[in-house]
């Protein structure tokens, strides 16, 4: 039986000082605790009250070399009793402001203070919103971000799964094996999916996928009941239960403005990968401009910027 | 077979270490129309093996009657965590996934030296006047779920006035369609303000007290009183 282990922490409520905060939770802020312990760097994981970043709502992984598949939420759980087995400490708290101080850098977290030398930045993204009425108002009722947390709720239900990349095409073939009927809508006309998910999702028996068509608006009662989507054919209303949204994420980058500097789509820009604006800042994982968004890359990221800060502490 | 594997085992053993006090777990189980008791039965016995600090009991609501009465625990399987001196902070379900996380954490709030709320936390709790009944639907896939579960189960072991109730939505379909539970983590106080996902302690305590004044009639989203800068 999958149990898992790792205890919530408490909320932090010492100010602290320390040579290095790292905040996030995924991957990227794991593979940074992991190496500052290795380094013996004095630090402090700041993790939100979403451990485990999006990496942990992923049903399946199957491309992080020599794991083979696994869950999401036990990768994540395995790295993270890695990173505490060499001194990795984690605080839950959320960033909400940062500023320079002197040499120092200020980071409020909650109802605590915490004064660092340097600052790896690993705070991920979230999911993009739609946009649309009737999205906040049934987000609970019918209208979900996360297929793995509540897929069970839509058994023998007839589902619906926005967007066209991999979270959209991977969390939709997990969504099937739960729902009657599952319809992918995608504003385009291919996948940008990689191939081998397009293809499994193409050949399963329960699922259709419009193409060229955009989600309008979520309608119902008291929970979900239709949706009204343009499509090449014209305006389409379908009756279903549940709605997944996976139409991208918006990093989470909102506390840093200031402190580094931020691309228009709210990254941090980065140069030489972990770098940012500021000297005593890095950068990694999914909250970076570096492009492909995995696992495998947000934990080298989290290493790359860990060793960067080491070398300044020398 | 063992629910736990030799590594979940040598886990637990080290986290029960932080144990310094006696912790109570009674589990409610029944052999009929129970497919999930046998397994929680399974965990808690081997849980048990643990710690000497805890002191697990096994039930029957239907045989004994007296003290599920006492307890008001009427469903299986049900797992609840104490002191010794009260029966606030409870789990409905199988404590399986994430699930086991939660109850874990519990233990060791419960058994552990520190305080896990924060002083505002405790200064809210301790200035409250209403009874408060926070019920946390949860599924064992769900990572966001076991912060928002522990929140509600630290507000119950620190104030007589809060119980805690952590439903594994799954399991106990019936309960999640009253209070239409379409995803997970979700809230709800007093079948009158709901709050769905985790959120940061300070801010579903502000919110709380922002809530509480009001007193609305109808249920209402906590997000509501979010107070933003």
């Amino acid at each position: 039986m999958d149990l898992k282990t790792g205890l919530v922490g408490r909320s932090a409520s010492e100010n602290r000082n320390t040579d290095l905060i790292i905040a996030g939770g995924g991957p990227a802020a794991i593979s940074a605790s992991l190496y500052a312990a290795r380094y013996g760097i004095d630090h402090l994981v700041l993790e939100s009250y979403q451990p485990g970043g999006q990496a942990a709502l992923t049903a399946w992984i199957e491309n992080y070399p020599g794991i083979g598949r696994i869950t999401g939420g036990e990768l994540v759980s395995r790295m993270k009793e890695q990173a505490e087995s060499w001194g990795g400490t984690f605080e839950t708290a959320t960033a909400t402001d940062t500023r320079v101080d002197g040499d120092l850098i200020e980071i409020k977290a909650d109802s605590t203070t915490y004064m660092t030398r340097f600052l790896i930045i690993a705070t991920g993204a979230a999911p993009a919103k739609l946009g649309v009425p009737g999205e906040d108002r049934f987000y609970g009722r019918g209208v979900s971000y996360c297929a793995t947390c509540d897929a069970p709720f839509f058994k023998g239900a007839r589902v619906m799964v926005v967007g066209g990349g991999d979270s959209a095409v991977k969390e939709g073939l997990h969504l099937a094996e739960f729902a009657s009927e599952l319809t992918l809508v995608h504003r385009r006309d291919r996948f940008r999916a990689e191939p081998y998910l397009a293809e499994k999702l193409l050949s399963c028996g329960n699922c259709t996928v419009l193409w060229n068509s955009t989600l309008r608006s979520i309608e119902g009662e008291d929970g979900v009941e239709s949706v009204v989507l343009d499509t090449p054919g014209g305006e389409t209303r379908i009756n279903l239960d549940g709605v997944f949204i996976y139409v991208g994420r918006r990093p989470a980058t909102e506390p840093f403005r200031g402190l580094v500097e931020l691309n228009e789509d709210g990254t941090v820009r980065t140069r030489d990968i972990v770098h940012t604006s500021n000297k005593n800042v890095f950068a990694a994982g999914d909250v970076t401009d570096n492009g492909l968004r995995q696992v495998v890359t947000a934990v080298s990221d989290g290493a790359r910027a860990a060793s960067a800060v080491f070398d300044l502490l020398q | 077979m063992a629910m736990l594997s030799d590594n979940d085992a040598s886990e637990v053993r080290k986290i029960f270490g932080a144990l310094v006090r006696d912790v109570h777990v009674k589990v409610y189980t029944r052999i009929l129309e129970c497919p999930t008791c046998r397994d929680t039965e399974t965990i808690l016995k081997e849980l048990d093996q643990l710690s000497e600090r805890l002191i697990v009991t096994f039930l029957n609501p239907e045989t004994d009657r007296e003290e599920a009465e006492r307890d008001g625990v009427d469903l299986a399987p049900v797992i609840i965590v104490s002191d010794g001196s009260n029966s606030r902070v409870r789990f409905l379900g199988t404590p399986s996934g994430y699930e086991f996380s939660s109850l874990l954490t519990v233990i060791v709030d419960t058994g552990g030296e520190e305080e896990p709320l924060s002083a505002e936390s405790v200064a809210f709790l301790d200035d409250l006047e209403e009874d408060l009944k926070v019920q946390v639907f949860v599924t064992p896939t769900c990572p966001h779920c076991p912060s928002a579960a522990v929140l509600a189960c630290r507000m119950a072991r620190y104030s007589g006035k809060v119980a805690a109730e952590v439903i594994e939505a799954n399991e106990f379909g019936e309960l999640s369609r009253r209070f239409r539970v379409q995803g997970v983590p979700r809230t709800v106080i007093n079948g009158k303000f709901f709050v769905e996902g985790a959120l940061p302690e300070p801010m579903v305590v502000s919110a709380l007290k922002e809530g509480l004044k009001e007193a609305p009639s109808g249920e209402k989203n906590l997000m509501e009183y979010i107070q933003t800068d």
